[in-house]
């Protein structure tokens, strides 16, 4: 039992910030029908303005605990700033147009937001861990853990559950559902849509902004961590089935498991392990554990 | 006719100018320096005080006349953008004459792509970090140098440290990056403690991809074995993540921590004492030797003031590998009665040479690799600094822990035996 407990703790902790990442690109795709490369970007640029915020509360002794308050908030200023301004001026001239023009633009967007960030930020780590060390640590099955490891999975249950409230039952949610059912009827109808693409679109946004908010804490930020994260959030968003919020979270947990085994028990097949998951699960779902085979208009 | 008499003079003038940088030439308006160092993404943080030393020295030297009167005039070049900009960035600043000598390259990777491209072009090429042992294995290189040391006498260093401190330890657990350094790390060390401890047992082994930001699994598969020492050749930003995220959690107590690039850090996260650390040569600016030069000092102070911390062994390094360029030039330039060397002329000097550094010796083998001491020790608080340094240090000789010329690094670690340990010094006695 003691024995299992680290890899079940280890694959809840590893999965609620791969979930993070994967989310809002899941989401955006949903609604939007984009493939956003951008999006590793909108995650490290969240992660850079909470670790200037966070860090900005300490310098200036102000209460520590309003560094929790500044990783939600530096999520909501990147959403709202970035948000309506990319999707107005750039997202919105790809729709409908073919998944290579998109992923052409939004990969241009990517290269310009990654140089943005090392003329801003520059090219040093940051780091910025007030909220883990407020947090501290508890020992379980003989090892020590972080209670912000343990606060990191109990946020993505929230934002699951956030999401599925939002979407299935407030008004939002429902204009939402419309649009992604059928988007000309919507319009047909009075919704406007331009609209629930911008809220759709910066609501992506800030679900990767607070991924990387909520990561800086514990592993800083760094020039390529965009990069990086993108490959993950793709891999996962395909397990998933590209457009399932469950999907994303059942497909975070599985990547989690497979990474925590191979650390685990094969150290060697650590970095492939989340793309071998994923290749098994497209081999037996070639659209993902919860996407459905689509009709295409010709 | 008088067509087919100008093109032939036209051809010899043409090949007498391709000929011409094999031999003593002018002094150049300044010498062009090509610098291969990261100075973006997470290896930044070990790359960029490298470059912010290069700086620094050339600054020192440029203000002091230069080298032989001519003022150096470096290029920097990125190693994050990987293995073929490098070659290819390389390639264009070795056409130009005005870049003589290359200092590349940090990444061990980048090294060993670079080295076959130096024997072709001819361009004495210098490796200021380039650690693995690899590089100048077969004893060919005319062109290649590596005036800091290899990975053999640096981790053969940390065992044989460990052994002395620990002589009790029986399991040891590795984390090291995923690429070449990291894997010839655990290679020499797992062998060296082998060799001089057959009991000792490897209870895990990790290589998590080099620029990981999160540990927190490795973290818990090393505590969960339970070592009692976790070996780490991390470095860089992922050096500090690893730092940051294992020490709340109760590694740097549950275990003996070997951080073999730890000096890097001790400005920048905090480090418990005790945690085994060194700097992988001799370059710690507050050795005894170093501190007893008034140089050293000097480059110290102006390296804080300028930068905002003080050089780690990585700014060390690369000051010293500047130190070698220079004083080769300028034994060059003492063999050919003052005029300014060319290429073969300098890497000749290069051969065999014998360089007063800012923290000890280098001197050039047979095979171009460098003999340098290897200093070793512990964290401890420091009356002086709001940060920990080294203590309870010892200074291994350079040549006490490298094999000969052409011998197998890893055949010639298995035949040492507990009593070479024992003839070695022991921690506490460089003071």
């Amino acid at each position: 039992m003691n024995a299992i407990i680290p890899l079940v703790l280890d694959t809840l902790s590893s999965a609620a910030l791969i979930f993070f990442a994967a989310v809002g690109l899941t989401l955006v795709f949903n609604v939007l029908r984009v493939l956003n490369v951008a999006h590793g970007s909108f995650y490290s640029i969240g992660a850079y303005v909470a670790a200037s915020i966070c860090a900005f509360i300490v310098s200036r002794h102000l209460n520590p605990y309003l560094s929790f308050v500044a990783l939600l908030f530096s999520a909501a200023l990147v959403a709202v700033v970035l948000g309506p301004l990319i999707e107005s001026t750039l997202i919105r001239w790809t729709y409908g147009k073919s998944e290579a023009v998109q992923i052409l633009i939004t990969f241009g967007l990517f290269l310009i937001l990654e140089d943005l960030q090392r003329m801003v930020f520059g090219v040093q780590s940051f780091y910025e861990d007030t909220p883990m060390r407020l947090m501290g640590s508890s020992s379980i099955g003989g090892v020590v853990y972080l209670n912000y490891q343990m606060f990191l999975v109990a946020m993505a249950v929230i934002v699951v559950f956030g999401l599925r409230l939002l979407i299935k039952h407030s008004r939002l949610g429902r204009l939402v559902t419309a649009v992604v059912a059928d988007r000309e009827m919507a319009q047909s109808i009075g919704v406007d849509t331009n609209k629930i693409f911008i809220f759709a679109f910066s609501l992506g946004v800030f679900l990767a902004a607070l991924g990387g908010a909520l990561a800086v804490p514990t592993s800083g930020v760094a020039p390529g961590l965009g990069a990086d994260t993108m490959v993950l959030a793709f891999a996962v968003a395909a397990i998933g089935g590209l457009g399932q919020i469950e999907g994303a979270a059942l497909a975070a947990l599985i990547v989690a498991l497979a990474r925590v085994l191979a650390i685990y028990f094969v150290p060697s097949l650590d970095a492939v392990a989340p793309y071998a998951a994923m290749l098994i699960v497209l081999l037996v779902r070639p659209y993902g554990l919860f996407g459905a085979i689509t009709t295409r208009r010709i | 006719m008088k067509f087919k008499t100008a093109l032939s003079a036209f051809a010899l003038v043409g090949c007498l100018g391709a000929a011409m940088p094999a031999f003593a030439q002018d002094k150049p308006a300044s010498l062009g320096l090509g610098i291969f160092t990261f100075t973006s993404g997470p290896a930044a943080a070990y790359g960029m005080p490298g470059k912010n030393a290069a700086d620094l020295m050339i600054d020192q030297i440029n203000a002091a006349g230069g080298i032989g009167g001519v003022k150096i005039a470096p290029t920097y070049v990125d190693e994050a953008q990987g293995a073929q900009g490098v070659i290819t960035e390389y390639r264009r600043l070795a056409a130009e004459p005005k870049n003589q000598v290359m200092l590349a390259a940090l990444s061990s990777a980048n090294c060993l792509a670079l080295a076959p491209i130096a024997e072709q072009l001819e361009v004495p090429t210098v490796g200021w970090n380039c650690d693995t042992h690899q590089l100048l294995q077969d004893g060919k290189s005319k062109y290649v140098f590596r005036p800091n040391g290899n990975t053999v006498p640096e981790f053969v260093a940390y065992a044989v440290y460990l052994l002395a401190k620990k002589p009790d330890v029986k399991t040891v657990a590795i984390i090291n990056p995923d690429y070449a350094f990291g894997h010839d790390a655990a290679k020499i060390f797992k062998a060296a403690l082998h060799a001089l401890k057959p009991d000792i047992q490897i209870v895990a082994e990790l290589f998590p991809k080099l620029g990981s930001p999160n540990y927190q699994t490795e973290i818990s598969r090393l505590t969960t074995a339970r070592p009692d020492v976790v070996f780490s050749n991390l470095w860089g930003a992922d050096l500090e993540n690893f730092v940051r995220q294992a020490q709340p959690r109760g590694l740097f107590t549950s275990s003996q921590v070997i951080l073999a690039l730890g000096e890097t850090v001790l400005q920048r996260v905090s480090l418990p004492d005790g945690v085994i650390v060194g700097v992988l040569g001799d370059g710690w600016w507050m050795s005894p030797d170093a501190a007893a030069n008034p140089e050293t000092k000097k480059f110290a102070e102006a390296y804080k003031a300028k930068f905002g911390e003080y050089p780690v062994f990585p700014s060390i390094k690369m000051a010293n590998t500047i130190l070698y360029v220079k004083a080769a030039y300028e034994s060059a330039m003492k063999k050919n009665g003052g005029k300014w060397p060319s290429r073969a002329e300098l890497a000749e000097a290069m051969k065999g040479s014998t360089v007063t550094t800012l923290t000890g010796k280098s001197v050039t083998r047979a095979d171009n690799d460098g003999l340098v001491d290897q200093i070793v020790g512990v964290t401890v608080k420091s009356p002086t600094q709001s940060f920990p340094v080294i203590g309870d240090m010892v200074r291994y000789k350079g040549d006490a822990l490298m094999p000969k010329e052409g011998q197998d690094p890893i055949a010639w670690i298995s035949t040492l035996k507990p009593e070479f340990a024992a003839s070695l010094p022991k921690p506490g006695s460089y003071k």
